[in-house]
């Protein structure tokens, strides 16, 4: 069986919208010494295998982990690269820990790596891609491309995630004031997190609901920046953890499930005749993740939370979806505090997607928060002691979510 | 359904990219626009790179920005070559009519290759060792096609 | 290590324009390894597959294969390398004791995109992608130029080479159909149009279409599925730098450090004299040469002496290896399953005798700058 994992260090680059100083390979060596720097009993030759990945038609880059194989330190060692769409940087994550716990004779100390340098590309063009094939598919089926864009509002994520917004509204009964607020949580978080993008510690309800709207519900200043940055997560065995941090973070558990294909689906029977805030990949990847790491009641034994969310109707649904809180009642608790810094389960205090997004290292960067408020060496660290967290990455058409489930203790050997 | 039929609406979605060279190659590129090879030297083993690189991947040493710079000739040594029919961009592949000559050339100085066309030459005449000679273009600016190619000495 | 069974496959039959849905081609080939195990899809937990966007034409393309692929609800990921890479983490989730049963797929369609304009994306875009010198193509020329002045191999030494796989090719069935020459001659080899001098036009192996698709099960488990699993005993990968100058050509460091990784998994001191079969990703002719020599089958410069025919001391590539059909990122796949099919004794046409202990690799980049080796079993247990 496979043996316990930790997190030993996490770091980050300084994001902004164009890191047009450095070039991809030297934007990774950033966060990679970052990561290194926090643990200074060893050095980059001590990392025995590298997981790495991004979003390649972002940068207009295929298979960029081959030219930046000296820049991470990985020349000559075992290097494995995973990609997800939105969700990479979970994936990767995730594929840092199956490396340590598999065991295979060698492999100890493992570096993962997320990054994106989206000013080099254009996101939306990348994201409408997504759709592209499908809208072809059924181009030639007859229905004009017209017709389709206006289905799809956009293509984008913005398109997908406005009417996944609507949807979650009407579900909730909640107002563009609960989204609004939501987004000033996040930019006043991000002010007080030193690599964070969009920080804004004076922002108010009615400074966002004075931009014009994107796609309704979504207005400009509610959805996330396009970032370049890049995260860095080290794994390693419970023994060299202890060596190599104060606290080590155990991994307890992981999961990374999709219950669709995409937008229209194949054959047209995706999420888009859905309901797209119903998330059955979120639920079932919590209980596998839940269930790895002996969590029965994660509202009470979940001290901190880190969700993927680029657009607030998703911090609002992702809290409820993975069981932190009843359905319909996420938006009482940011209205009642319990979801701010010192409050009883603190979302996102590194300032979350909504401030800074790179997309691929973004779900990377929600379990090296995670892992980091456990550490106590978060940007933004909660004030309380905590004892057990959860990185969220969503990504996919709408519905492919990876999590992790971190503690300062091991796992619950009952299960 | 044939994947083909995406094929007659390719071009609909074009993303644009444009790469952002970092300090380390934008001070090469300023030393080509003045026909120049500018290169770096890691602090620790020594080795020479064409173009700079931030990190020598030899000894995982950061060559730091403001310094170990040096400046080489614009001579080198053909390390091997290739003659191909083929010429790819970015949105396929075509044989032309007039084969390519491309040769890997170690600049006289350092420890890397660079790889660019051989100009002037029969495919007969060339040998792997041979000395060659940076061609420059007439006007340079500050891009990797300022090097038109390479020219025996 | 623990060991680790597979015991299920399947390979779509290779085609140059398959003239088939991207997706029905997957479906095939999942289903069709579920049912060669005699399992069922409820039966799956975790799924890995091995594809690439910009192969597909398409961003995140693995949100459009989860169904088919199998896995709906199912914990998946993508790896976006070859699919032998892909089954390195199959098998990493499987160690670790979270999951029973691993689909592992992986394929391409290469007949609907441009393979080298790809391939191209790989290079370096603040350098070398500009001028488009640095190609697959054109490194291959250089790999195989290096070899033969390192050494002093003859251009037809590299041509047996074809030849021989060629004609395995012919006995395979589910070969590349333009691959399989029964009656090639080395003379056909040397003459066919140049590719990248010294590579001739044969002497390259293809980009075609296809799918493959294998399962991974922990010991007890395998055993209660067939009665004939082949295990999985060691495996090792590694890369190599990214420029080409960096690197020497002659030989392939990432592919010995891969080798010396799975050889020192599976304890195997001598593998001139312990393994019986080797399927090794060779892009080009001459990486089977190279391949052969970084793994310790022959010494530097001598893999050209091997006699390496089906009946040969050391069979390599009995299928025909990549020359005799290459789909992007099924490859590495294609011959670990290859290597099972003659632990198990069901490569019908191209059976070697006796076959104990099997290696398979799978290999990336330009010059197969990062490789992955496997090391197979086979017996009951």
């Amino acid at each position: 069986m496979g043996r316990q994992v930790c997190v030993a260090s996490a770091g980050f680059c300084e994001h902004a919208s164009k890191r047009s100083d450095v070039n991809m390979p030297e934007l990774v060596s950033e966060a990679i010494a970052d990561c290194l720097a926090k643990v200074p009993s060893i050095g980059i030759e001590d990392i025995d295998a590298f997981v790495n990945g991004n979003m390649p038609a972002f940068e207009g880059a295929n298979m960029p982990e081959l030219w930046m194989t000296d820049w991470m330190g990985a020349r000559n060692k075992p290097l494995m690269r995973v990609t997800t769409g939105g969700t990479t940087g979970g994936s990767v994550a995730i594929a840092g820990y199956y490396s340590v716990t598999a065991g295979l004779p060698g492999i100890d100390t493992v570096l993962a790596v997320a990054f994106e340098q989206q000013s080099q590309g254009d996101t939306s063009v990348g994201l409408a891609s997504v759709a592209y094939g499908e809208i072809s598919c059924l181009n030639s089926l007859g229905i004009p491309l017209e017709q389709l864009s206006r289905l799809l509002s956009a293509g984008a994520a913005i398109g997908v995630a406005s009417y996944q917004a609507t949807n979650y509204m009407r579900r909730s009964n909640i107002t563009e004031e609960d989204l609004a607020r939501v987004v000033v949580h996040n930019r006043h978080n991000a002010a007080k997190n030193w690599y964070a993008h969009l920080k804004m510690p004076n922002l108010t309800i009615e400074d966002v609901l004075d931009t014009p709207y994107i796609s309704f519900p979504l207005r400009y200043g509610m959805v996330c920046p396009a970032s370049d940055g890049v995260c860095a997560m080290l794994f390693t065995t419970e023994e060299k953890a202890k060596d190599m941090a104060d606290i080590p973070v155990y991994v307890n558990g992981v999961a990374s499930v999709a219950n669709e294909t995409a937008i229209l689906g194949y054959d047209g029977a995706g999420a888009g005749q859905l309901d797209p805030s119903e998330q059955l990949g979120a639920r079932r990847s919590s209980e596998l993740a839940y269930g790895q790491a002996g969590i029965s009641f994660p509202r009470k034994e979940i001290d901190y939370a880190e969700v993927y969310s680029p657009f607030p109707n998703q911090e609002l649904m992702w809290v409820e979806r993975l069981g932190l809180f009843e359905e319909n009642t996420a938006t009482e608790m940011y209205k009642n505090g319990t979801t701010a810094i010192n409050g009883e389960l603190p979302i996102n205090c590194s300032g979350g997607v909504n401030s800074t997004n790179a997309i691929g290292a973004s779900a990377m960067e929600r379990p090296a928060e995670a892992a980091l408020q456990i550490m106590g060496k978060a940007g933004n660290q909660v004030p309380r002691t905590v004892h057990t967290s959860l990185g969220h990455g969503w990504g996919g058409a709408l519905n492919f979510v990876t999590l992790m489930v971190m503690s300062d203790e091991p796992q619950r050997k009952w299960r | 359904m044939s994947e083909k039929i995406i094929n007659i609406t390719k071009g609909l979605v074009r993303a644009e990219f444009n790469f952002w060279v970092g300090l380390y190659m934008d001070k090469f590129y300023d030393g080509l626009e003045q026909k120049k090879i500018v290169a770096n030297k890691c602090p620790k083993c020594g080795d020479v790179f064409v173009p700079p690189r931030k990190i020598c991947g030899k000894c995982n040493e950061t060559i730091a920005l403001d310094q170990n710079w040096v400046n080489l000739t614009d001579t080198g040594t053909l390390t091997n070559y290739t003659i191909t029919p083929y010429k790819i961009n970015e949105r396929g592949s075509r044989k032309v009519k007039k084969d390519q000559i491309i040769g890997m050339v170690q600049i006289d100085g350092s420890n890397t290759t660079i790889v660019y066309k051989l100009l002037k030459i029969e495919p007969a005449e060339i040998k792997t060792g041979m000395k060659v000679k940076i061609e420059w273009q007439e006007k340079t600016k500050g891009a990797p096609e300022d090097i038109k190619g390479f020219v025996k000495v | 290590m623990e060991k680790v069974g597979i015991v299920g496959y399947y390979q779509v039959k290779l085609a140059s324009d398959a003239n088939y849905g991207r997706y029905e081609m997957i479906f095939e080939a999942v289903r069709g390894a579920i049912d060669h195990a005699g399992l069922k899809k409820k039966d799956i937990t975790t799924v890995i597959s091995a594809t690439n966007d910009y192969y597909d034409g398409r961003t995140i393309s693995n949100c459009f294969t989860v169904e088919v692929g199998g896995g709906y609800m199912a914990d998946e990921s993508k790896v976006e390398m070859d699919g032998a890479h892909a089954m390195l983490y199959g098998l990493m989730r499987i160690l670790s004791g979270n999951h029973k049963l691993a689909v592992i797929w992986a394929g391409s369609m290469p007949s609907c995109f441009p393979y080298h304009s790809a391939r191209l994306y790989e290079t370096d875009p603040t350098w070398e992608r500009p001028s488009a010198l640095v190609t697959d193509i054109s490194a291959g020329g250089f790999q195989m130029r290096a070899y033969m002045e390192k050494y002093g191999v003859s251009a037809e030494d590299i041509a047996k080479v074809v030849v021989k796989n060629k004609k395995n090719a012919a006995k395979n069935s589910l070969a590349l159909p333009e691959a399989q020459m029964a009656d090639i001659t080395l003379s056909d080899v040397l003459n066919s149009e140049i590719f990248a001098d010294p590579v001739t036009e044969l002497m390259y192996a293809q980009p075609c279409d296809g799918v493959a698709a294998l399962l991974l099960a922990p010991e007890h488990h395998a055993l209660k599925i067939t009665d004939k699993p082949v295990w999985i005993t060691g495996v090792g990968w590694n890369q190599d730098p990214y420029y080409l100058g960096d690197r020497d050509l002659s030989r392939n460091k990432s592919m010995e450090l891969a080798g010396k990784m799975a050889y020192d998994a599976a304890s195997i001191k001598d593998p001139a004299n312990e393994i019986d079969v080797a399927e090794l990703s060779e892009a080009f002719a001459h990486e089977e040469l190279i391949f052969a020599e970084a793994l310790g089958l022959a010494e530097a410069g001598k893999a050209s002496t091997l006699n390496s025919g089906i009946d040969g001391d050391i069979a390599i590539n009995p299928s025909g290896g990549a020359l005799g059909g290459n789909p992007p990122c099924a490859t590495g796949l294609i011959r670990i399953i290859e290597a099972v099919k003659q632990l198990q004794g069901e490569a019908n046409g191209y059976q070697v005798k006796n076959v104990k202990k099997a290696i398979a690799s799978g290999q990336i980049g330009m010059c197969a700058q990062n490789n992955i080796l496997y090391v197979l079993e086979g017996g009951g247990n």
